[in-house]
């Protein structure tokens, strides 16, 4: 087993992947990938830190068990926003997502 | 464990201790992979020929032996004789590549199914989630293959394939959180031994109930059979699968089925429990034949149903029945009307 | 970090599945392959939770995330097709040239904190018995309210996202 300290590169590497699609990408479906990729980078580091605690402490893996279903949820209610932002304005670039009329 | 062979005198030992391991029998020949592909052929040739029997027909009756018993093989040579064919702009690697992924899928599960006391591949705390898991990533591939087909066909099959089984998912799993509650464990060996005095399906028949119903709808079988209905989307989401393509996802269906019929029986009829003048996994082949046999046979006997009307009831009626059974369970549980049910 | 220890053949193999799956769903052509190096990614993190001793999360992951946020996302990317969707390009260099500038420093800042503080932090996991009980008891036993709290937190989100998407015919 590695040490905690290559759980936590790994999760940092995840969120630097993260944060460039959500910087970089203008396909507003790659941006939500980019947000679950961090949502998950997190997760990976709070499971990480709970089972390296000394005595191993369940607290970090409830906090998963909710962040996993609030990803979920906040994947649905998104994806249902860029269905209506498709249908208003026929794209899904968000550059073009500027207007808030319409 | 066995010591590495370092002296060319050491490797028959070594390739023995290997053969005869516990890990070894169950992984390769029960309930591994010899096992499932003799009973996965043998229940396409035990479909057909009880459905020919229900239509008053008779069914394979050629192929070698008694009654078309090679009637599996003689199909596959076929079928791997024929030419695949790729529709036009079809995605290639998904629609070669989706189908070997269904039948590893489909296999995955048997690993934590325990066809006897030790008769398990591996014994997982969490036995019934990992089932859960797995069945839940069938809906996306057939979604994932069916849109890589091109074609409005099997495009509009996949769709509503995947709206019925997420639909019936749910009330599969409410009710096997009934036995859950009954036995107190995810795992499986412990759900199992828990019936040694009465099998889940006294307690929880409204959840025996749901959950075979849901199996049906699952496996898209009839009468939860349009997906893939003839007359309706010619063949549903495996249209344009045409010969090898054909026999894998093929494989997978019925890889579906003997896997639901196993879980079935450990979850309510007892696994293998049953008096010893048989051994253990030969009571848990019996019983899980007689699921399949339910199973099959309502396909030559019902109608079809529409599939909105399927969907609906999947999300209201079997729904709160299963809801109710897990309401019904807890009031057993807590009260303690059930002595000696784990717990 | 104790360079002589040899590494975890399953940590390299997670760790490689699951970063180079995370570029593959930023970068692939089709967003369909995109979605699917996606749920390979998920995947790959369920198995580091199954490794962590957290074998019920790991198959929640697999069961929530790729069987339904994945499913969710191909649905919406078969919904939005039109021929210029799928050929993403970036913006100019520029834009991605800071991308990778603002993301590669914050990762190496916080894996650089990570490696200082390294002499620490554990190097190895203290024994441990987590059944999964355990972790069914600090649920409802610890934190019944934000449970509860969660169940009509769905219900809303179930609710909103239906009645957004719903076709006024």
């Amino acid at each position: 087993m590695p040490g905690l300290v290559s759980y936590i590169i790994v999760s940092a590497a995840l969120l630097g992947i993260g944060i460039y699609g959500l910087s970089v990408k203008r396909n507003a479906i790659r941006i939500l990938f980019a947000v679950e990729l961090i949502v998950n980078a997190a997760n990976l580091n709070f499971v990480a830190f709970a089972r390296y605690m000394n005595p191993p402490k369940l607290s970090g893996q409830v906090i998963v068990f909710y962040s996993i279903a609030a990803a979920a949820m906040e994947a649905a209610v998104g994806l249902a926003l860029i269905l209506v932002a498709f249908r208003l304005n026929s794209s899904i670039d968000v550059r073009k997502l500027n207007k808030l009329k319409g | 464990m066995v010591n590495l062979p370092t002296t060319p005198t050491d490797i028959i030992p070594f390739i023995i201790a290997i053969v005869t391991s516990h890990t070894f029998i169950t992984l390769v020949i029960f309930p591994g992979f010899i096992h499932l592909t003799i009973v996965v052929m043998f229940l396409t040739w035990y479909e057909r020929k009880l459905l020919a029997r229900i239509q008053l027909r008779i069914g394979p009756l050629y192929a070698g032996g008694p009654g078309g018993i090679l009637q599996p093989i003689a199909d596959g040579v076929k079928l791997i004789f024929k030419e695949i064919m790729i529709p036009y702009k079809a995605e290639k690697p998904l629609f070669l590549g989706i189908p070997l992924a269904l039948v590893f899928l489909g296999a995955l599960p048997f690993a934590v199914i325990p066809f006897g006391q030790h008769w398990v591949i591996a014994d997982l705390d969490v036995g019934l989630v990992f089932i859960f898991a797995v069945a839940s990533l069938f809906p996306s591939m057939i979604l994932i293959f069916a849109w890589a087909s091109n074609s409005k066909y099997p495009f509009l099959g996949g769709l509503r394939s995947l709206f019925q089984q997420v639909a019936y998912e749910i009330p599969m799993w409410i009710s096997a959180l009934s036995v859950v509650m009954l036995a107190g464990s995810l795992n499986l060996v412990q759900i199992v031994d828990a019936q040694h005095k009465i099998w889940f399906i006294g307690p929880a028949f409204l959840s025996f109930i749901v959950f075979f119903i849901a199996t049906m709808a699952e496996l898209e079988r009839l009468p939860f059979d349009l997906p893939s209905a003839e007359p309706e989307l010619v063949a549903g989401w495996f249209t344009e699968s045409s010969g090898a393509v054909f026999m894998v996802i093929f494989l997978a269906l019925y890889m579906k089925l003997y896997l639901m019929s196993s879980l079935i029986t450990v979850l309510f009829l007892g696994g293998w429990w049953g008096p010893t003048f048989l051994p253990q996994p030969v009571w848990f082949i019996l019983k899980t034949l007689v699921v399949a046999t339910a199973i099959i046979i309502p396909r030559g006997v019902y109608a079809r149903l529409r599939v909105d009307l399927l969907i609906k009831v999947g999300w209201t009626r079997l729904l709160i029945i299963a809801l109710v059974n897990v309401f019904i369970t807890v009031v057993l549980v807590s009260t303690g009307m059930l002595p000696g049910l784990g717990l | 970090m104790d360079l002589s220890v040899p590494p975890d053949i399953t940590f390299v193999v997670l760790t490689t599945i699951t970063l180079l799956a995370a570029i593959m769903a930023l970068q692939a052509k089709e967003l369909i392959y995109g979605a699917i190096s996606l749920g390979i990614s998920f995947i790959g993190i369920a198995g580091f939770f199954v490794s962590l001793d957290a074998p019920y999360l790991g198959m929640l992951q697999i069961a929530v995330y790729v069987g339904a946020v994945v499913v969710l996302i191909l649905f919406t990317i078969m919904l939005v097709r039109r021929e210029e969707v799928d050929k993403d390009e970036t913006g100019e260099t520029g834009e991605s040239a800071a991308g990778l500038w603002l993301a590669g420093l914050l990762a190496v800042s916080i894996a650089g904190i990570a490696a200082l503080a390294g002499p620490n932090l554990p190097t190895t996991p203290p024994e441990a018995n987590l059944p999964i009980s355990q972790l069914g008891a600090v649920l409802a036993g610890a934190y019944p309210v934000p449970l509860i709290i969660l169940a009509l937190l769905l219900s809303a989100a179930l609710l909103g996202a239906l009645v957004l998407a719903k076709v006024d015919r």
